[in-house]
């Protein structure tokens, strides 16, 4: 008997070009995630790839090799390695980035808090979009949280507090004005219920959905206005960390714990860890998604 | 259980004389697998019986998930390359995957067979970092573990589909509506199954108490193995079809703790990167469902 075999469908290539990625790019994974808790799952090895074949060039060199020694043993190594993370992490972004994130949020999250005795008494909820740069994140949340009010969180006061350390970006955010590349993953039904067309190209926000949003400067390293950032229920901090080094991580880290409520719930980008940076926090998996949990107190995990 | 349901079970369990689409050589393979001593040939005579499950075993051993990068070319061959019991457990999966006629299926059976073959590769890529773990053991107990939904659609048809389409509804896990609704779950139907094809005690044990580790009393680290790595495939997209309105603190888990206990490297896994790594393997078991199963359904 003959047997067939597509080699193809035997040995799926993680790029989209169909060329076999060098070894020593997933060398360089594993190395991005040691220092940084990036992880780029194989279906995206190839970003990573083009990340440092931009890195290369502009270095002059020619092979992986060469690269993987520059960004290990060469004295410059920690200033290569966060050039890299520039390279693989720049700041693109859209609205309802993270589905799975979103699904967390109001299938499971919501209704856990909304369950909760003190909540019931308060009916209020806030949400911190910590380095939220352009706003894509906040106003998303901004519009999960809006139809959520129509049913589970009827009469609740909800409060979205959005920060960034980089003055131009908030002043960006709340204009809330965006194109058709940060609104590719936006439905119909969320334009039409939360956008006013601009023009042609462009929709703005709706006040309803800016309403719920304070905008401010805040930098995620001054102590002490990290101490003002009480009672959150949820803090989002996507892609941000990646730019700290270990101890202001995990100082940062530190702050989010007791800026949270018991029972609070931390996220951070689709393919960041904490890695052993923080012992406080329960680790969770949702559909698709983890996120970092402080324990409730009756929970007695503490 | 009360005791007249476990009479129900087994009566009906009973009444799965024989499967349609059973292969041969499933039931004097699972025999094989029981024993400690296994000779090359045996298998290979048992094999030689039925060419399409040998033709079928060659490519699913040339598979990312099984590590030949070439399609061998005999049964004797994949065994020379990866050893006989990774070829015992490739076999079993693709007898395993005969066995249920297709119309009977409550449930789309690829998304069974996703959850099914993912949980085994699940479990063995943990045993792989753990380093007294068995791991075609492993991956046995995972690729068996909800044949009690093979049970349930074959002689509780008529029960089971409002469950299943109850738990999608609503976002639950089926384990918790079937013993809602019908007092029984898959790990009572399943055992009876296993116990009539006489499966090893373990496997049983896994079968029986993958929703409830605490009363398991025999062979409590492989149950807690697959109950962990049950939660993780049903959070990680090899699932039962159905978003699951459900939190999982694995680390918490009792189950953890009992695979802590016997296995002191687990400490040194990286939960979060696991989890990563897993969304690589994902592609595979999609691939190698449609191999095994027909084609891989498209998720939404």
């Amino acid at each position: 008997m003959t047997i067939t075999v597509q080699p193809a469908m035997m040995h799926p290539s993680p790029n989209p070009g169909g060329e076999v990625v060098d070894p020593v790019y997933r060398q360089i994974r594993d190395l991005v995630y040691k220092v940084s808790g990036i992880y780029k799952a194989e279906e995206k090895l190839y970003l990573l790839a083009d990340g440092c074949v931009r890195r290369m060039k502009f270095l002059g060199l020619r092979t992986p090799r060469q690269y993987w020694d520059c960004l290990t043993v060469q004295p410059q190594r920690e200033q290569q390695l966060r050039e890299l993370l520039n390279e693989i992490t720049t700041g693109e972004t859209c609205l309802f980035r993270s589905q799975p994130q979103l699904d967390a949020l109001r299938k499971v999250i919501l209704p856990e808090l909304a369950a909760q005795e003190t909540k019931q008494t308060t009916r209020r909820l806030r949400i911190w979009s910590a380095g939220c740069s352009t706003g894509e994140e906040s106003y998303t949340l901004a519009m999960n949280l809006l139809e959520e009010s129509e049913r589970l969180l009827k009469g609740w006061t909800i409060e979205i507090l959005a920060t960034d350390l980089n003055d131009r970006s908030v002043e960006t955010a709340k204009a809330g004005i965006y194109g058709g590349y940060a609104l590719r993953n936006t439905t119909d039904y969320f334009k039409r219920k939360y956008f006013t067309v601009v023009d042609e190209k462009k929709l703005q926000v709706r006040p309803e959905a800016k309403k719920l949003i304070t905008f401010s400067r805040l930098n995620l390293q001054d102590d002490n206005k990290m101490l003002f950032m009480k009672g959150m229920d949820v803090i989002f901090c996507c892609n941000v960390l990646i730019y700290f080094d270990c101890a202001s991580k995990s100082k940062v880290i530190k702050h989010f714990f007791s800026n949270l409520n018991f029972g609070g719930y931390f996220f951070l980008g689709t393919s960041e860890s904490l890695m052993k940076l923080n012992d406080q926090f329960h680790l969770i998996h949702f559909p698709g998604t983890i996120a970092y949990w402080k324990p409730s107190l009756s929970s007695g995990k503490l | 259980m009360n005791p007249s349901l476990t009479k129900t079970i087994r009566e009906r369990v009973q009444r799965i004389k024989t499967m349609p689409a059973i292969p041969a050589v499933f039931l004097p393979l699972l025999k094989l697998l029981a024993r400690e001593e296994v000779q090359v040939d045996e298998v290979v005579r048992l094999v030689s019986y039925d060419s399409a499950i040998a033709a079928q075993c060659l490519r699913v051993a040339s598979s990312p998930l099984f590590g030949m990068a070439q399609p061998p070319k005999s049964i004797k061959g994949a065994v020379m390359s990866l050893g006989l019991r990774r070829v015992e457990t490739i076999l079993l999966t693709c007898c395993l995957g005969q066995a249920f006629p297709a119309k009977k299926w409550a449930l789309d059976p690829i998304v069974f067979w996703r959850h099914s073959l993912g949980c085994a590769m699940v479990c063995r890529k943990i045993s792989e970092k753990l380093a007294s773990a068995d791991r075609e053991k492993a991956y046995t107990a995972g690729l068996m573990h909800d044949i009690g939904f093979m049970v349930n659609c074959l002689v509780f048809s008529k029960e089971f589909a409002p469950v299943m389409e109850h738990a999608c509804q609503e976002g639950i896990p089926l384990n918790e509506v079937e013993q809602d609704t019908l007092g029984f779950t898959h790990s009572d139907t399943g055992r009876a199954l296993a116990e009539k094809w006489g499966l090893a005690d373990d496997i049983i044990e896994v079968i029986s108490h993958h929703h409830a580790i605490e009363d398991s009393q025999a062979a409590q680290p492989l149950v807690a193995l697959v109950h962990i790595s049950d939660l993780l495939c049903r959070m990680r997209g090899m699932d039962y079809g159905y978003y699951e309105r459900h939190r999982v603190d694995l680390i918490a888990d009792p189950a953890w703790a009992i695979l802590h206990k016997e296995y002191h490297d687990l400490e040194g896994v990286d939960l979060v990167q696991f989890t990563f790594e897993l969304d690589e393997a994902v592609e595979d078991i999609h691939t190698l469902v449609s191999m095994v199963f027909g084609p891989a359904p498209v998720r939404p």
